[in-house]
């Protein structure tokens, strides 16, 4: 960020510009679900965007993968098969995305970049301008802090906004994040030095209350890379997990799937669907043979692969963005930080205080 | 950009029985340019579709030095190989490829060869066999040793019966079970080691089959002194995307489709998770 490039906006203005953004692209945003829970949902109208909100129980991961996504679809004509692929994407606009969320998108990115290149996930990625919100304060169940994803940003947004009160202090990543200033230059002003200074204390002041309650990633990455945790400590945590699967789905950066056909009135539909590394079947080959047949050897595998040196030399990113959303969903605690935290004590506590 | 998981469509032109349940297809890519580019290292793999049922990974069983058509030998399990044993000659699929990083057949050039296959572990080694025996002269010594449960379970008789005529390859198959009319060697694979001269040192051997098959041979052939980088295998996996994404595949940070599914007993002994 260039401190040049930074504006600030009105409180007041910010439907004005919401409106323009919505003449441009879908915009998706946290709003009031109709069960009254906080969820990411397309827009019709700026009043329906919420400004401060708890971060929905589902990450907006499905913007570039979504949960059963078309690949192809094949019709049989004259007994000669036609391929028929997705139209291209449609520009969105995630707004008041958190810096967790932000950067769980920039990794699934990454991971459909790196090696061969996914095309269909990268032009999602390509239409979609992350406007994200930083935080003033850690949300109850996050440690964003420990993964570098948060609670304010330094990469992996399109555009920053923080709230300063009666105006937000607007940062540029990208050009998609510029040319969402650009469509309301009579809206913004280049951001003064007291605004900047706000941002900065803001920020400071986010990072000092997260106190006590964060992830020690380096002390399990250490062990899980070395081998040194112990087979029994997975063999006793994984009587918690229900095999439900919640955690990956839930999770910013989970990205494993299975690849499905259906047919329906002559045409098939090839889809992939998210898929659990926590289910048996993910590995049940064709055989019978199944390579990781113990729940704890799933559990060992999912936390292999979010936070390994191995995986952290070959993503370069640890598999967690911090957003607490496992501790949420987990009916049996085995989420990220309880685990993480028992692998580095070196025994399982079960359970967690209500 | 073409899209990583979308198939292209291919016409099946021939078909081969082997064995009560496994089956050889000829494949042509429909359009021409496609079908006469398309390259390959063998022990690389395809992902076949039979629309309607699914996608699933099979290894390239013809030889790139052999244009224009493909070959894949499939074993019916479940639902794509069974929807693939409904169709024939003329019929479409879809595939997906070339997959998996293959032998590598150009640092194979010099050495002695001793292919070790197992029931349905031949098709790997054929494109490789076919290869070999099409640039013979660049290749040391060429041994194949090849075993099923029982006779009407051996692939590719007929090439079999080929190779084994051939002055400048050696042959030997064997059975689990003999059955009426055999009258050749019974016993597990590794009995026919002592029936030709390995050379450790200057062979390098490539091992395909059955897990419990695989594993059997390699402790043999590492008793009987070769070095673990001069034996070369073939791993597997449940596979869904075949190109790195679904993670389905991995041991530990390795992805069996991308980094292999070939690998030198080195690397198969370092690998863990
Ligand atoms: C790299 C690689 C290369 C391979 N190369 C080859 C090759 O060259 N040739 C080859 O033959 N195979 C090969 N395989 C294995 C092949 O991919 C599998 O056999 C194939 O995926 C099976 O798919 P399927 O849909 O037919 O079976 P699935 O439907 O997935 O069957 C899976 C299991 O379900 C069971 N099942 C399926 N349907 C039923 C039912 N109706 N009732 C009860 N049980 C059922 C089957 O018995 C089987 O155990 C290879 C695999 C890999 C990873
Ligand atoms: S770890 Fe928890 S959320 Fe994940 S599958 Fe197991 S019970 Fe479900
Ligand atoms: S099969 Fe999908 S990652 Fe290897």
């Amino acid at each position: 960020m260039e401190v040049a490039d930074c504006r600030t906006i009105a409180r007041g203005d910010l439907n004005a510009w919401v409106t323009r953004l919505l003449g441009r692209a879908e915009v998706i945003a946290p709003v009031r679900g109709q069960g009254g829970d906080e969820v990411f949902a397309s827009i019709a109208a700026p009043e329906e965007v919420l400004w401060s909100f708890r971060n929905p129980l589902l990450p907006p991961k499905h913007l570039l993968l979504p949960q059963t996504d078309t690949l192809a679809e094949f019709r049989r004509v004259d007994g000669h098969y036609q391929v028929q692929e997705p139209p291209p994407p449609r520009p969105k606009i995630l707004l008041n995305a958190r810096s967790c969320d932000a950067v769980g998108l920039a990794f699934l990115a990454e991971m459909h970049a790196q090696d061969l290149t996914d095309a269909a996930v990268l032009r999602r990625a390509e239409a979609l301008t992350v406007v994200s919100l930083a935080c003033h304060q850690p949300c109850p169940l996050g440690f964003c802090v420990c993964c570098d994803a948060g609670p304010f940003l330094e990469h992996d947004f399109d555009l920053q906004l923080t709230d300063l009160g009666d105006r937000f202090h607007a940062e540029p990543g990208t050009p998609k994040g510029q040319a969402l200033l650009d469509l309301a230059p009579d809206l913004f002003q280049v951001a003064d030095a007291a605004a900047a200074e706000q941002r900065f204390a803001l920020e400071q002041q986010a990072l000092a209350s997260f106190g006590k309650e964060t992830c020690h990633f380096g002390a399990a990455m250490r062990r899980i890379s070395t081998r040194r945790v112990a087979e029994d400590l997975w063999e006793k945590m994984s009587p918690w997990c229900l095999e439900c699967g919640g955690c990956n789905h839930a999770c910013p950066t989970c990205y494993c799937f299975s690849v499905a056909d259906r047919t329906e009135n002559g045409c098939t539909t090839r889809c992939r669907m998210w898929d659990s590394c926590q289910y048996a079947e993910f590995t049940l080959e064709a055989s019978g043979h199944n390579p990781r047949p113990k729940r704890a050897d799933r559990m060992k595998r999912r936390f292999y692969h979010k936070v390994s040196a191995q995986y952290f030399q070959r993503d370069g990113r640890v598999g967690c963005v911090g957003c607490g959303r496992c501790v949420q969903v987990c009916m049996g605690t085995t989420d990220m930080p309880a685990v993480v935290g028992a692998i580095r004590r070196g025994n399982w506590v079960s359970g967690r205080p209500a | 950009m073409s899209d990583l998981l979308v198939p292209a469509i291919a016409t099946i032109l021939d078909q081969q029985d082997e064995t009560p349940d496994t089956r050889t297809y000829r494949l042509r890519f429909r359009d021409d340019a496609q079908a006469e580019r398309f390259d390959f290292q063998p022990g690389q793999f395809l992902e076949l579709s039979v629309f309607g049922a699914g996608e699933a990974p099979f290894c390239l069983a013809s030889s790139p030095t052999r244009r224009g058509t493909i070959e894949v030998t499939v074993r019916r399990t479940g639902r794509v190989t069974d929807a693939l044993a409904a169709l024939g000659p003329g019929d479409e699929v879809g595939l997906r490829g070339p997959c998996g990083n293959g032998f590598d057949v150009t640092a194979a050039e010099g050495h002695d060869l001793v292919f070790v296959g197992g029931g349905i572990g031949l098709p790997p080694l054929r494109g490789l066999i076919w290869n070999v025996l099409d640039r013979r002269e660049a290749f040391g010594n060429v041994t194949i040793l090849y075993g099923a449960r029982t006779p009407s379970l051996l692939v590719y008789k007929q090439e079999l019966h080929e190779w084994g005529a051939r002055a400048d390859v050696e042959v030997r198959i064997t059975v689990d079970r003999a059955e009426p009319g055999w009258t050749g060697t019974v016993g597990m694979v590794p009995v026919l080691f002592d029936q030709v001269d390995l050379k450790p040192q200057s062979s390098l051997a490539y091992v395909c089959g059955p897990p419990i098959m695989i594993s059997f041979v390699i402790q043999d052939l590492l008793a009987r002194g070769f070095a673990p980088e001069r034996i070369i295998s073939t791993l597997e996996r449940m596979m869904q995307c075949g190109v790195g994404k679904c993670n389905h595949c991995c041991v530990g940070s390795k992805y069996l489709c991308r980094d292999g599914p070939v690998f030198n007993f080195r690397e198969i002994r370092e690998m863990w998770e």
